[in-house]
């Protein structure tokens, strides 16, 4: 078990994408601190950012730990396959990216992308995610394909777009675009949404359990159901209102919305 | 007394190539065709912002130095960076993106257009939809409806509608001033009528004024040229309109799927989307798909609103849907006059069009990381050069302050607001009229922009000073050169 502490604060983007158990595992301490780093455009070593101790494990798994303020640091844990990765603090960009195993803790903010792209593992941020929470880079139309990612404050806009596979679980408030061009899979949303949930969806489940402003003109009502079911041993207790769509896209995923914070939906009970 | 014919207007995105500029004694005394944002640029220019030497702040205050004193000074703050930004260049010529793309990879910085923060959102959903679009050329000789959306082109191209849209005479489409004059007249004899039927009988106003006039007027199912303008206020564009649509600010994303959802034979269930009732946009549907030839011409006010780049990602998908009815075709109405030069440069030699981050050594590209007014927002950058731009009073003031804080270097012909907070400032010459070079319309068609006068003594075109920068920064770190 590694524990990695900033040497000072970083002003320049740092992209460190040695920081993965994998990478760690069998090396010295040495080793370690030789690892490439960049930060901007100058390549640098990881002993020259980061204080680098050993500890003794408490579990079998691989383990790195970091402290400190890490939101410039970007890429930690890319295409991690096993292991965990703790991280008391802020990070940056691309946690995470296309991970395939493992877990992810964070006791602070995660910047935007975290998940990106991912297929496996668990990351778990305990403060709030920002933008494009496992949405894939730009231009790619493949999200997340599988994994979890369950966020216990707010996330930005875009969150599971193009998502594939998997589940996303937001226990704040999410902002716009949750789900976009969403094919399968699930996000769940505790809290409000600000709006446009679910655009352009082929198919997949959306619950979101606080209020929305509006839901677009492309969806349809179809149900109003009591509970729905989030995973394996996981209810949401409604009712909900189900809709339909995105008809644009001849899609026919669902869209969960709460029928108690939103009474300005109801309206569209005469179509039911 | 001279006339310089065939002249291209170095101002936005229209690229009117037909200007005439009368010379006397090799300064320019007037000008042809131009509109008033062109004309005022062509007689103007040389006016008392110039800067007519290079600048260096020293104790806090600028300096008069030598021109390669001032290279110097620039190459050695670019060199020294770790994460240099450079911003600009969409007003400018094509060459001098050219050199500044070899800079960037030279000095791993990130080098982004002013598309950033007006059309990058467009770009963005290009890639991810694709974009069916044509040149203005084919607008002008067909398209029987013309739709404005977010944009007001009669004040921000002005020639654009007389040009390429309603108010020109295509081969196969009529110009329909004749139309807007006759509805000039008739609005100003119904105010006539209404003011003296007031003034006899009533004591107030006794019909709704014009702009409160939703529904749809008849003529549109007339099979001629027509124009459609959507936006969130009555611009001057909409009044020459045959339709204005008022959208509510910020809800453009739903009133285009709705129109995706009518044009597919789907049921809207709401009534009214985006404060508009859906029978109104089941006539605009109507029209939309009974034209032969569409066109969808789109503004920074569906770019920078509400839903941002999916606004076009759903009209790109419109279009895309008519295409399945009828032919149908969607244009980004492009603001300075060479930002899809720039943007076609910058994909050429990197492979993306803006926000092109070199720093690790290849091009990476990814909008909201890499873009320059998100990398000044978080303060990552440690020296910016900013060329042919004036971010300092259009960026948010966290960005201007971060900008400030660290070494600042501006090329431009005037003293604007960016170069009074600049650390080494370097006059350059007016594109377009004191140096030739390469410019895109907005439609892609490349047009040469003429060189008309002599720059004042001693100052470069910006190419020529990027290309010095760039010989001083590879002799710096030891790489060919002299």
């Amino acid at each position: 078990m590694v524990n990695l502490y900033p040497k000072r604060e970083f002003k320049v983007p740092i992209f460190a994408e040695c920081i993965n158990p994998e990478i760690f595992e069998d090396k010295t301490l040495s080793e370690i601190a030789e690892l490439e780093v960049w930060e901007g455009n100058k390549r640098k070593k990881l002993g020259e950012f980061f204080k680098i101790e050993e500890v003794k494990a408490e579990t079998e798994e691989p383990t790195i730990t970091l402290y400190g303020d890490l939101s410039r640091i970007r890429r930690i844990g890319t295409k991690m396959r096993r292991g965990i990765i703790k991280i008391q603090g802020d990070v940056g960009m691309h946690l995470g990216e296309e991970m395939e195993g493992g877990k992810i803790v964070v006791r602070g903010n995660v910047d935007s992308w975290a998940g990106s792209m991912m297929k496996g593992g668990i990351i778990e941020i305990h403060g709030n995610a920002s933008h494009y929470l496992g949405a894939p880079y730009r231009g790619s139309t493949v999200g997340m394909r599988g994994g979890r990612i369950i966020v216990h404050g707010n996330a930005g806009n875009e969150v599971g777009a193009y998502m594939r596979k998997g589940i996303i679980k937001v226990y704040g408030n999410v902002g716009q675009f949750v789900g976009l061009r969403m094919r399968k899979g699930t996000i769940f949303v505790a809290g409000d949404a600000e709006g446009r949930m679910g655009a352009c969806m082929k198919g997949g489940k959306i619950i979101v359990c606080g209020h929305v402003d509006s839901i677009l003109p492309s969806f349809t009502i179809e149900n109003v159901k009591g509970k729905v079911k989030v995973e394996a041993d996981e209810i949401a207790q409604g009712p909900f209102y189900l809709f339909l769509g995105d008809l644009t896209e001849n899609g026919m995923g669902k869209l969960y919305v709460s029928k108690e914070k939103n009474s300005h939906l109801g309206f569209y009970e005469k179509y039911l | 007394m001279e006339i310089v014919k065939a002249v291209t207007c170095p101002v936005c995105g229209s690229l009117c190539d037909d200007i005439e500029v009368v010379m006397e004694n090799g300064k320019i005394v007037d000008v042809r065709n131009a509109c008033a944002a062109g004309a005022a640029k062509f007689l103007n220019y040389n006016c008392e912002h110039r800067i007519l030497k290079p600048l260096i702040r020293k104790n806090g205050e600028f300096v008069e130095v030598s021109l390669d004193e001032a290279i110097r000074k620039a190459a050695e703050i670019l060199a020294n960076a770790s994460y240099p930004i450079l911003y600009g260049w969409s007003s400018t010529s094509c060459e001098a993106v050219r050199v500044g793309l070899e800079l960037a990879e030279e000095i791993g910085g990130v080098i982004d257009n002013t598309s950033t923060v007006c059309h990058g959102p467009s770009i963005l959903s290009i890639q991810d939809v694709g974009i069916p679009s044509c040149t203005l050329g084919q607008i002008r000789h067909r398209a029987d409806l013309v739709v404005y959306w977010g944009s007001n082109p009669w004040s921000a191209h002005p020639r654009h509608i007389e040009r390429y849209t309603a108010f020109s005479e295509g081969r196969f489409q009529k110009s329909t001033w004749r139309r807007y004059l006759a509805k000039i007249r008739a609005l100003i004899a119904k105010k006539k009528l209404e003011r003296a039927f007031k003034r006899i009988f009533f004591k107030r106003e006794i019909s709704v004024p014009p702009h409160l006039r939703y529904e749809p007027p008849p003529f549109l199912e007339r099979k001629e040229r027509k124009l459609i303008v959507i936006d969130v206020r009555r611009t001057k564009s909409a009044e020459i309109a045959d339709y204005f649509i008022k959208v509510e600010p910020g809800k453009d994303y739903e009133l285009l799927q709705a129109l995706r959802m009518l044009i597919r034979d789907q049921e809207i269930e709401t009534d009214k989307v985006a404060g508009v009732p859906v029978e109104y946009l089941e006539e605009v549907a109507d029209v939309m798909v009974n034209c032969d030839f569409g066109i969808l011409f789109f503004g920074v006010g569906l770019t920078m609103s509400g839903a941002k780049m999916r606004n076009i990602d759903a009209a790109i998908c419109l279009t895309r849907d008519l295409n399945m009815r009828t032919k149908f075709v969607i244009m980004p109405m492009r603001g300075h006059f060479n930002v899809t030069g720039a943007n076609v440069v910058s994909t050429w030699q990197t492979g993306y069009p803006f926000a092109v981050d070199f720093s690790l050594g290849y091009p990476r590209y990814n909008p909201g990381e890499t873009s320059v007014v998100d990398i000044l927002l978080r303060g990552e950058s440690d020296a910016s050069l900013i060329i042919a731009s004036d971010p300092a009073s259009s960026f948010p003031k966290k960005a201007v302050e971060h900008l400030a804080k660290t070494p600042l270097i501006v090329i431009d012909p005037h003293m604007n607001v960016t170069a009074q907070i600049a650390d080494v400032v370097i006059p350059s010459a007016f594109v377009g009229i004191e140096a030739e070079g390469t410019a895109y319309r907005m439609d892609h068609v490349p047009l040469p922009l003429k060189k008309i006068v002599e720059p004042p003594e001693g100052i470069l075109p910006d190419e020529e000073i990027v290309r010095r920068i760039l010989v001083e920064v590879r002799r710096l770190k030891g790489i060919g050169g002299s």
